[in-house]
């Protein structure tokens, strides 16, 4: 209409979801380094929010906002979490401790933190193969995932004393993390290309690590540096990876990423089977040749798959000198792990043959890598050798059958609940002569149910 | 108007001779009054009133909000009411409901109510008949003296007292008779429908109260009622928390947690006069119906403009598109329905925990927490479905401001009782 003005009044500020999740994510991993249930649960929520901000904005939201959606599985366990400490303020984690009525919510709020852990780190047949597919945000898609993982680790860490206290629910997450470390080598084992390779990698890392803190054999500050380093060098060279491949750029950094990988993975794994050999347990010898799988499996590929990157230019760029791909080896290897392996001879003082044992699935791997390497003379290649096809292939049916098999009993789970509280729903149905047929039956009931005590 | 002399009534008498400093003391007291919450209800009921199409001049058309203050009054005074109020609340509302002829949704309602209510209170009174019959008496403090006596036999107070409590639980809304409670919220009016349901189900909760009051006296019949009353809020819970998860509906997904708010009222209940503890129940239930009222009405508005059963990845609806901090408010209400930690419904719900957990109610408390974690996760999950993915269209359809008016006034109202409540946890 002629002579009319729209005043247009200032618009809401409105963040770009791509900024948005970022400031999020960043505040959620901020929160876990308060120690309180409350810090942490808010920091999932924020990294589940985040993830979904990215999966909404992206080009394919419904597939993007289906896959992502059980990141608030975990924040909703630990907020009931929160919300039994809040109740019942006085409840501690050492058992026995309290009212007897406490040992119940002990429980739960102990399987409540396990299973936001848990299930974070790929360890429960829920959402387990998330590591096969890339995040949501375009930019970095295919090194998103790796978050996930990291912080199921440390939920586990950092709430610890949540859940190893409940001696139930500290053996079955053992259980469930000793699984998931060997499904999640056995994937890596079977996929060919390293970026999926090394986020399967971060999640036997970390299953590893949680193992470590549930069987409890070395001090919190040193699990987590033992985490850092195994967990930190293939996160690193998965980042790298997407920025030029940087660590695989000539023959030293090579080596010494190989070298790097192998003797973090070893580091962790070290002390961790220690505790496993000396069990007072029936089944120590198999859970230690459980967990000396994934890391004869983990030390393999980080030390045989790790290939050369071949030099496409034409004109080989000039020596820059001294990089972050230089650097972070001798961080990782100078500053934690061979310092704490000594530190921890004297603490744990082990036997030198189950120190030695300990040692051989690390080795193994690590020597069978180097064997699986383009012998001299041969062009190094990204493609997997022949001679090992076979193995990967029954790894990958390894995997497949175990997940399929997970999947089928979780559907059959669900149709039985549904099944079951069928009756209850239709309680729902909102007829009028319904309405009056259960409130006469509730009413015989009110009557019954008095003269039945 | 009952609403805004409540207000006046519950403002705090200064010692100042000074009007003026008594009168910023009252103010700054004003979002913690229990009041507030009752006007602020009322007000963004008329502002929804205002939506319907007027045939008549603006202050006709206002009219209906005096049903409105009435509802609303009956929430704020209803920890005073007695027994006799249930019926006339019960009328009430249906009366409001049969008032428009011209809506067909509106009359079954109504017509839905008056056969379940109805025949609740018949049964209810003929409890009390019963019980009245047995004792000799009509006055409740007096009836569980002289069934301490020994006199009377078991079956016939075990019967009258279930019977008489069964109109409470009805009125509360709790599962297994929550259908009502979703209707209402479905078919009735914005305007009436929070206030009505909220009236009602504080009223249902003044009936127990009241029933049940000096049970103490006779332990034999709290552990009866303890029984009857521990088994309805663990039904309602259960029931609750399944029918939660599968509902696709938004106005009835507010209506189960409209219900499992009743359920709480129902676990308090099993847990102090079951045991016959005489702890003071009416600051609760103040606490309880204030929220109730003003959570209701944010969420039952909220609900309109929400997606039904939005698959992944469908874009979000007009009002967060276009509105997005508006639907935030209106959030907040819905969230602290839920009890969604940092709401003030989630003091609520920690409350009824507590009582539970120092009653010894493992299994009320644990089918509690898996109400509420049921609620918790709806809520989440309605908040992504609304926001929804992003869509290069715009958005089809508008959002008046009356409703958003309306969604303001209860979120900004509850973030205010939180805020009252944090300040007065420091102080």
């Amino acid at each position: 209409v002629s002579g009319e003005r729209r005043v247009k009044l200032p618009a809401w500020p409105r963040l770009d979801a791509r900024v948005a999740g970022a400031l999020l994510c960043t505040a959620g991993v901020l929160a876990f380094a308060g120690p309180s249930l409350l810090s942490g649960a808010i920091g999932l929520e924020l990294i589940a929010t985040a993830f979904w901000c990215w999966a909404r904005a992206s080009e394919d939201p419904a597939r993007q906002v289906a896959r992502w959606n059980w990141l608030r599985r975990p924040a909703g366990a630990l907020w009931l979490a929160v919300a039994i400490h809040a109740v019942a303020p006085a409840l501690t984690h050492a058992a026995g401790t309290g009212p007897p009525s406490f040992d119940l919510w002990r429980a739960i709020d102990a399987a409540a933190v396990a299973w936001a852990g848990l299930e974070l780190v790929a360890a429960l047949p829920l959402a387990r193969p998330f590591s096969d597919l890339p995040g949501p945000l375009v930019v970095s898609r295919p090194w998103l995932p790796v978050l996930i993982p990291s912080a199921g680790f440390v939920v586990l860490w950092q709430y610890s004393a949540h859940w190893t206290g409940t001696p139930e629910v500290r053996a079955v997450t053992a259980f469930l993390l000793l699984v998931t470390a060997v499904l999640a080598g056995l994937r890596a084992f079977a996929r060919r290309g390293w970026i999926v390779i090394l986020r399967w990698l971060v999640v036997s890392d970390c299953a590893l690590a949680g193992l470590l803190v549930a069987v409890g054999a070395v001090p919190r500050p040193v699990s987590l540096l033992l985490w850092v380093g195994a967990c930190g060098s293939h996160a690193f060279l998965l980042a790298a990876e997407l920025r030029g491949s940087m660590p695989r750029r000539g023959m030293v950094l090579s080596v010494l990423w190989r070298l790097t990988g192998w003797i973090s993975v070893a580091a962790l794994s070290w002390p961790m089977l220690l505790a496993l050999g000396s069990l007072q347990a029936p089944l120590r010898y198999l859970a230690f040749g459980a967990a000396a799988v994934p890391v004869l499996l983990v030390s393999w590929i980080t030390v045989g798959r790790l290939i050369e990157a071949e030099e496409r230019r034409a004109v080989v760029r000039r020596d820059t000198g001294v990089t972050l791909s230089h650097l972070m080896p001798l961080l990782l290897l100078g500053g934690g792990p061979a310092l704490i392996t000594g530190a921890l001879w004297t603490i744990l003082a082990p036997r030198p043959l189950a120190a030695l044992l300990s040692l051989i699935p690390a080795l193994l791997g690590g020597g069978l890598g180097i064997l699986a390497l383009s012998r001299p003379g041969e062009a190094a290649t990204a493609e997997v050798p022949r001679r090992s096809r076979p193995a990967r292939a029954l790894a990958r049916a390894a995997f497949r059958s175990v997940v399929a098999s997970e999947r089928r009993l979780v559907a059959a789970l669900r149709r039985a609940g549904f099944g079951l509280t069928a009756p209850l729903r239709d309680l729902h149905s909102g007829d009028a002569q319904e309405y009056l047929l259960l409130l006469v039956g509730v009413g015989v009931l009110a009557i019954v149910l008095p003269l039945l005590r | 108007m009952t609403s805004a002399l409540a207000v006046l009534a519950s403002l705090p008498v200064s010692d100042s001779p000074w009007p003026a400093p008594a009168l910023l003391d009252g103010l700054l007291r004003l979002p913690g009054s229990p009041a507030t919450p009752a006007v602020l209800a009322t007000l963004a009921a008329g502002m929804l009133i205002l939506l319907e199409r007027r045939t008549q001049p603006a202050y006709v058309s206002l009219a209906p909000l005096l049903l409105i203050a009435v509802l609303a009054g009956l929430v704020f005074s209803a920890s005073q009411s007695g027994l006799a109020l249930a019926p006339l609340t019960i009328a009430f509302v249906v009366a409001i409901l049969a008032r428009d002829e011209t809506h067909p949704f509106h009359a079954e309602c109504g017509i839905k109510m008056l056969w379940l209510m109805g025949s609740a209170v018949a049964l209810s009174w003929a409890g009390l008949a019963l019980m009245t019959l047995a004792t000799g008496t009509s006055v409740i403090g007096e009836q569980w003296g002289v069934l301490a006596m020994g006199l009377v036999p078991r079956i016939a107070w075990s019967t009258a007292l279930s019977l008489s409590l069964l109109v409470g639980v009805v009125m509360l809304g709790a599962a297994p008779f929550h259908s009502w409670v979703a209707d209402v919220l479905q078919g009735a009016r914005p305007w009436v429908a929070p206030a009505a349901l909220a009236a009602l189900q504080v009223v249902g909760a003044t009936w127990l109260i009241d029933r049940l009051a000096n049970i103490e006296f006779f332990p034999a019949a709290a552990q009866v009622a303890g029984v009857l009353l521990g088994a309805a809020a663990a039904a309602a819970f259960a029931i609750g928390a399944a029918t939660l998860i599968t509902q696709r509906r938004p106005e009835r997904r507010t209506g189960t947690l409209a219900s499992l708010q009743g359920a709480l009222v129902l676990a308090v209940l099993a847990a102090t006069r079951g045991r016959a503890d005489t702890m003071e129940l009416g600051p609760f239930l103040t606490q309880w119906g204030s929220h109730l009222l003003l959570a209701l009405t944010g969420a039952a508005t909220l609900s309109h403009f929400m997606p039904g059963s939005a698959p992944p990845g469908a874009p979000g609806v007009s009002l967060f598109r276009r509105h997005p901090w508006s639907g935030v408010a209106g959030l907040f209400a819905l969230f602290s329905l839920a009890g969604v930690p940092g709401t003030p419904g989630a003091a609520l719900w920690l409350q009824v925990a507590g009582i539970l957990l120092g009653a010894g109610q493992p299994v009320l408390l644990l089918l509690l927490a898996l109400a509420w974690f049921a609620g918790f996760f709806t809520v989440m999950q309605q908040l992504r479905d609304a926001f929804g993915a992003k869509h290069p269209a715009p958005p089809t359809g508008d959002v008046p401001w009356q409703a958003r008016t309306a969604l303001w006034m209860s979120g900004g109202g509850l973030a205010l009782i939180a805020a009252a409540a944090l300040a007065a946890a420091r102080r």
